[in-house]
């Protein structure tokens, strides 16, 4: 297909990139956000596939990405 | 019987009428994890699921619910499928004073078949990767037996750990992956992390079913899964060497995926839903980079779902959560008769119990809680006495009906530790606990009004065995 999604159902970053495509040519991508890393087929529903039918619930913006915590934290460097 | 692989374990499951072969045409999503969704509402004993006709792939072979029943883990445990739960767990436990069965060492590895390696690794070309619940970040690997070794005692196949952990994939050689603080391989992390260096991993998909088992268990650090394994098996685990990492890995795997976690680097993961039946993350989680990925020629994909309890996952960890917990509170408290720690990973368990004096099935329940597992789960104990069977929720209910006085029998103890993942934690990682002791007052703790129990009549116990034996007859 390679008619790349204009952005991210999630986060509404526009930089998209192609990961796989399907092994019968044509049937569907696999793509992912630049920003908050969500991976999607593009052939979903729309709930999955479109920023309008993407749940709120589940919409980050940069600021949920940069202040998410860290599981687990990263340890102090031995000396 | 024990099985080295899972391509023998499905045979047998058809054999047995617990595998379902779906040939008609499905989409990856939403109807891969809407099946293995279903199985978990139509009963117990739902079979096994096997797909092979998914939309835009060409040779895709997708095996879901394989522990997701009662049938299905007996027949895991080489035991009839109509085996009840609770000699399940006791067979379980028999099983485990066998521990440790030295593994077997084997070079011929079916795994070895193929090999991607440096900038070709691309894991979306070897598996049929998808979704399964809505708001997951992306793909996930979630039935993986994940092995590690200790970067300070790397010799030591005690430390060397085999456990089941969430995997997103975020590029064709990338992984984000959760270690949560409580498991073994975040003290791997960690000691590595603290040194500045990489920790080589292991990722192997598809594997035998007694290993799926131990690698969701929650053993003490210096416990081998391997000699676990062969002790559950009653036969010596194969395993074969890792070509990258030199890790001893499962013989019987589909896939085996080598790299590294890449030391103090974070990056956004998930949500995933999860075992808690909600969705945990984003978080900023540790990432793996994928150098060398072996496998099986037409590997079966093997994925768990995993939501709204019950599902796969809980009958995969059920038994074997109830079985350690049982062990380690019996080396110190010989009066517990059995323990049920099957809902939400032993979130909350069960124990039946003897006394000792008055005061005392309280005791057991703070020792749950400090069990290695209890410090990142067991936030709820309800104590019955030694004639409830803790499995016998009914019975429970009663237990908690007529014998627990709420003013002196439920105990709260603020801010101790959980898992992250728990829902109702505050702050993630943080909760209070609760003891309900639903058991009957023994002296000097005299109160209520318990003279006069109505006990089962002598012979119902043959009876009840009989009837079983009377109903597995019938088929």
């Amino acid at each position: 297909m390679n008619h790349l999604p204009v952005e991210c159902p999630r986060c509404a970053f526009a930089e998209i990139s192609l990961l796989a495509t399907s092994p019968v040519p044509g049937v569907w991508d696999v793509v992912q956000c630049g920003r908050c890393l969500y991976t999607w087929r593009t052939i979903e529903p729309a709930r999955r596939t479109q920023r309008d039918a993407y749940p709120d619930t589940f919409k980050l913006t940069e600021a949920d990405i940069e202040n998410a915590i860290e599981v687990p934290a990263v340890p102090p460097l031995l000396k | 019987m024990a099985y080295d692989d899972l391509r023998s374990f499905l045979d047998t499951l058809e054999k047995e009428g617990q595998l379902l072969r779906i040939t008609d045409e499905v989409l990856p999503e939403p109807d891969l994890a809407a099946a293995a969704n279903a199985t978990g509402r139509i009963g117990e004993n739902a079979p096994a699921l096997h797909f092979d006709n998914v939309k835009g792939f060409t040779d895709a072979r997708i095996a879901m619910n394989v522990h997701g029943s009662w049938a299905n883990h007996a027949l895991a445990l080489g035991l009839p499928k109509n085996t009840p739960v609770k000699e399940q767990v006791e067979e379980f436990a028999r099983r485990w004073d066998a521990f440790p069965v030295a593994p077997e060492r084997r070079e011929d590895a079916p795994w070895r078949e193929n090999t991607q390696e440096g900038e070709d690794v691309d894991v979306f070309s070897v598996l049929p990767l998808f979704r399964l619940n809505d708001g997951d970040g992306g793909f996930y690997l979630d039935k993986a037996a994940v092995v590690s070794r200790d970067p300070d005692d790397p010799d030591d196949f005690g430390k060397q750990n085999v456990g089941t952990y969430r995997i997103q994939v975020i590029g064709t050689n990338r992984l984000a992956f959760q270690p949560v603080p409580m498991h073994d391989v975040a003290q791997h992390l960690r000691k590595a992390e603290e040194k500045g260096e990489d920790l080589p991993i292991a990722i192997t998909l598809g594997n035998d079913p007694v290993m799926a088992i131990v690698a969701g268990m929650p053993m003490a650090y210096d416990q081998s899964e391997y000699e676990m394994a062969g002790a559950l098996r009653g036969a010596p685990a194969p395993i074969a060497t890792a070509p990258l990492t030199g890790f001893d890995v499962p013989w019987g795997s589909e896939v085996v995926i080598e790299g590294v976690i890449e030391s103090r680097k974070r990056q956004i993961e998930g949500p995933f839903g999860e075992f808690t039946g909600h969705y945990s993350g984003g978080r900023r989680m540790p990432v793996i980079r994928v150098d060398r990925v072996s496998y099986r020629t037409n590997p079966v994909f093997e994925s768990l779902y995993l939501g709204m309890p019950w599902t796969e996952c809980d009958y995969l960890v059920g038994p074997n959560t109830c079985v350690p917990l049982l062990k380690q509170l019996r080396a110190e408290f010989p009066e517990v008769q059995a323990v049920n720690a099957m809902y939400t990973h032993g979130l909350m368990v069960i124990i039946s119990t003897a006394k000792r004096y008055g005061g005392f099935a309280k005791a057991v329940g703070m020792r749950a809680m400090t069990t290695p597992h209890g410090l990142g789960y067991v936030a709820q104990v309800i104590l019955v006495d030694e004639d409830v069977d803790p499995f016998n929720l009914p019975q429970v209910m009663w237990a908690m009906s007529a014998k627990v006085n709420p003013k002196d029998d439920v105990v709260v103890i603020p801010n101790l530790s959980v898992l992250e993942l728990a829902p109702a934690a505050q702050p993630a990682g943080i909760s209070s606990k609760m003891i309900i002791d639903a058991t009957t007052p023994v002296a000097p703790d005299i109160r209520g009004n318990f003279s006069t129990p109505a006990k089962d009549l002598p012979e119902t116990a043959e009876w009840a065995a009989r009837l079983q034996r009377l109903i597995a007859a019938r088929g």
